[in-house]
């Protein structure tokens, strides 16, 4: 047939009408739909698809146990390309157009700055692993909607403090991102250290996406440092670690661990990676719920649970807030099910390390503990959690883990 | 003073970078009379053909020529299939096609290598000592490079026919036009050269830093305020304030600090268009 302008017309208003058709009658109460906003593309993509598919993973296990509060999950994935901008776009979109009830897993804290605002005028919950400090407050945490399951920033700084005095530096100076999760770092490390009555002996503070960095590594230099303290991310870490093994630099570092990871060594090789102190923070190693999610982690990504510690504090958000949902009873909104949060995850109680079992164990009336596989998840009063840091060694290229700092 | 010699080296090879991709935006503009915004990603482009050179072959000259290769290419793609079509429209047209190419080229390139970042796995030496100053062997490779490209440049615009033709265009299109000068000739020429200019920006770029799909983009303001700065149009300014705004901004380090170093390239473009709006090396025209 001849494609012309009637023909045209008529499609596109079936298309329109189809598009606009009820989407299938609602037999039950309406699923809880959960927007998975990760950084599939960007600096967080070594993490990202995993975190996805970990959301995916609990997602199908709380279905599996009958889901939760009456209602089964649904899930709307999309991308953050760890950029504020396209973060922004993305939560929109699965807030106006999916209509989600809380949105898990942003991880870049410049993202979740952007999207929390979003998520308070929309009246849902946010849960993300980002590190900013400014997270926790008023005016991004105003009505308490959001958690973070990674440590601040500041707790990241503190490790690093205790780390420089247990490997006995004495002058160590500082190099930050210019964004709030790489001043958090430097900042909270220089408090932490000025509190053991020490001095940082240079600060500098730089910008993203320069074509060298030499300028301020000679600012860093003068001061001649025995350690940096950085508060960076892999690409600019790259650049700078590049220049100032080609400067001759004799200096040691504390990077943190989404930074000095794998795809760092890959870059620069052996050599100019010897001996940086690469700081995460450690899953929950030794629960029966880290043993669970390590599981589900192999199958969908054919890699240890260990090998991404947000996946698992993805995965544990959909549980958490499944056995939230849970506590909360059927028909239950934000504002009631963010109240039992804290109630299913604190301490008091029995502590579970699966859906079902809380779930069982709610049903009979007991008050319950998650113990996560990402931490213990005992939240604060500004919905943090306090992991425990694992310190990691590169020893001819690889990431060897000599302890763990707990704060 | 070895300390201000560092940053000054520090800052001429920044300059470099920026005079190049200055170079690419100035010759467009001077010829097909449009801002290209679209030459940070030819940047890229060129940096990841280079990649893929220098790892099929292990030769980093190799890899040069087949990064400007392939930002000559996409250069000349971009005036073939979409700046020849808008070429009667106002340049404001001109201006978002060439966004909107800059766009698909950054998300082609997403694509096909992926959002992480990419390294050029070069030996790391040491750096040389002259006088107290560390001097990178590498920096003198790359400043001896792109002073090349840019004898080439200046040799093909002043020394053969086709260089004269593009310069006739530049001054008075009617005139040329009138003179029996062809313009698609001239333009095939002018796209594929600064195609090929921006794609060795980005090759710079990408060696001394990492290659990654929004590395282009990101520098594309510095070029653009050097090209203003220059004189829109003149090649030699652009280069030279290319490298001006380089060496400015390292060499005010220690005063403004590194937060607001990148403001001075804008700072220097709103004082010369406030106090001599055509640039340093800029013609004046006459409008009617």
């Amino acid at each position: 047939m001849t494609i012309d302008r009637r023909t045209i017309l008529q499609a596109g208003a079936s298309a329109l009408a189809l598009g606009l058709a009820p989407q299938g009658a609602l037999a039950q109460a309406e699923a809880f739909r959960i927007g998975a906003l990760n950084p599939v593309t960007g600096a967080g993509s070594p993490y990202g698809s995993g975190m996805a598919a970990m959301i995916l993973a609990a997602v199908e296990e709380v279905n599996a146990a009958g889901g939760a509060g009456g209602r089964q999950l649904q899930v709307f994935a999309d991308d953050t390309q760890t950029n504020p901008q396209s973060a922004v776009l993305a939560a929109k979109k699965l807030i106006e157009v999916n209509k989600v009830n809380a949105i898990l897993g942003t991880w870049s804290s410049g993202v979740s700055l952007a999207v929390i605002p979003l998520v308070n005028d929309a009246n849902i919950l946010l849960m993300h692993t980002s590190g900013a400090p400014a997270l926790s407050v008023p005016p991004a945490n105003a009505k308490g909607y959001g958690y973070r399951f990674q440590a601040t920033n500041d707790r990241f700084g503190r490790a690093f403090a205790e780390i420089a005095v247990k490997e006995g530096y004495k002058r160590p100076a500082t190099m930050a991102f210019n964004n709030a999760s790489g001043i958090g770092n430097t900042q909270g490390f220089k408090k932490a250290w000025e509190a053991k009555g020490n001095q940082v002996v240079a600060e500098v503070v730089y910008e993203p996406n320069q074509p060298s960095y030499r300028a301020e590594l000679q600012r860093v230099m003068a001061a001649r440092p025995d350690v940096i303290v950085m508060g960076s991310f892999l690409p600019d870490t790259t650049i700078i670690l590049r220049e100032a093994f080609q400067t001759g630099a004799n200096v040691k570092w504390i990077i943190p661990g989404w930074a000095a990871n794998p795809q760092l060594v890959s870059a620069l090789g052996n050599e100019p990676t010897e001996g940086i102190i690469s700081v995460d923070s450690v899953s929950n190693e030794q629960a029966a719920s880290f043993a669970r999610y390590d599981e589900a982690y192999r199958r969908k990504m054919s890699q240890p649970g260990a090998s991404n510690v947000y996946a698992a504090m993805t995965y544990d958000m959909v549980i958490a807030l499944a056995l939230a949902i849970e506590a909360a009873g059927p028909g239950a909104g934000t504002a009631q099910i963010n109240a039992k949060i804290r109630e299913v995850s604190n301490p008091g109680g029995e502590k579970v390390f699966t859906f079902a079992d809380g779930k069982a164990a709610l049903k009979a009336g007991r008050k319950i503990n998650y113990e996560g596989a990402s931490s213990v998840l005992d939240f604060d009063e500004f919905g943090d959690v306090t992991p425990d840091f694992g310190v990691f060694f590169i020893t001819k290229g690889k990431l060897d883990r000599r302890y763990v700092v707990k704060i | 003073m070895a300390f201000w010699i560092e940053l000054l080296i520090s800052g001429v090879v920044a300059g470099l970078i920026i005079g190049l991709s200055a170079l690419s935006i100035t010759l467009v503009f001077g010829i097909a009379r449009f801002p290209n915004a679209a030459t940070g990603d030819t940047m890229t482009v060129g940096a990841y053909g280079a990649l893929l050179g220098h790892r099929a072959t292990n030769s980093l000259l190799v890899g040069g020529l087949t990064g400007a290769a392939a930002g000559a290419l996409v250069g000349f793609l971009g005036y073939w299939f979409i700046f020849r079509k808008l070429a009667q429209r106002s340049n404001v047209a001109l201006l978002v096609a060439s966004i909107g190419l800059a766009f698909v080229l950054r998300a082609i390139l997403g694509v096909s290598f992926g959002h992480s970042q990419q390294v050029f796995q070069l030996p790391l030496v040491r750096p040389w000592r002259i006088g107290g100053v560390p001097v990178h062997p590498n920096d003198l490779v790359l400043a001896a490079a792109c002073a090349m490209i840019l004898a080439i440049v200046f040799a093909i615009l002043h020394l053969t026919p086709v260089g004269r033709r593009m310069r006739a265009v530049a001054d008075d299109p009617a005139l040329a036009r009138v003179s029996g000068i062809s313009p698609s000739g001239v333009m095939t020429v002018l796209w594929l050269l600064a195609g090929a200019v921006s794609a060795s920006a980005g090759i710079v770029a990408g060696i001394k830093t990492v290659v990654s799909p929004e590395m282009g983009w990101d520098l594309l303001l510095p070029a653009f305020a050097a090209a203003i700065v220059g004189g829109i149009g003149s090649p030699v300014g652009a280069v030279a304030a290319g490298l001006l705004i380089g060496v400015v901004q390292e060499l005010a380090t220690p005063f403004v600090g590194f937060t607001y170093k990148i403001a001075l390239s804008f700072l220097m473009m709103l004082v010369v268009l406030l106090v001599r709006p055509r640039g340093l090396f800029g013609k004046l025209e006459g409008a009617r």
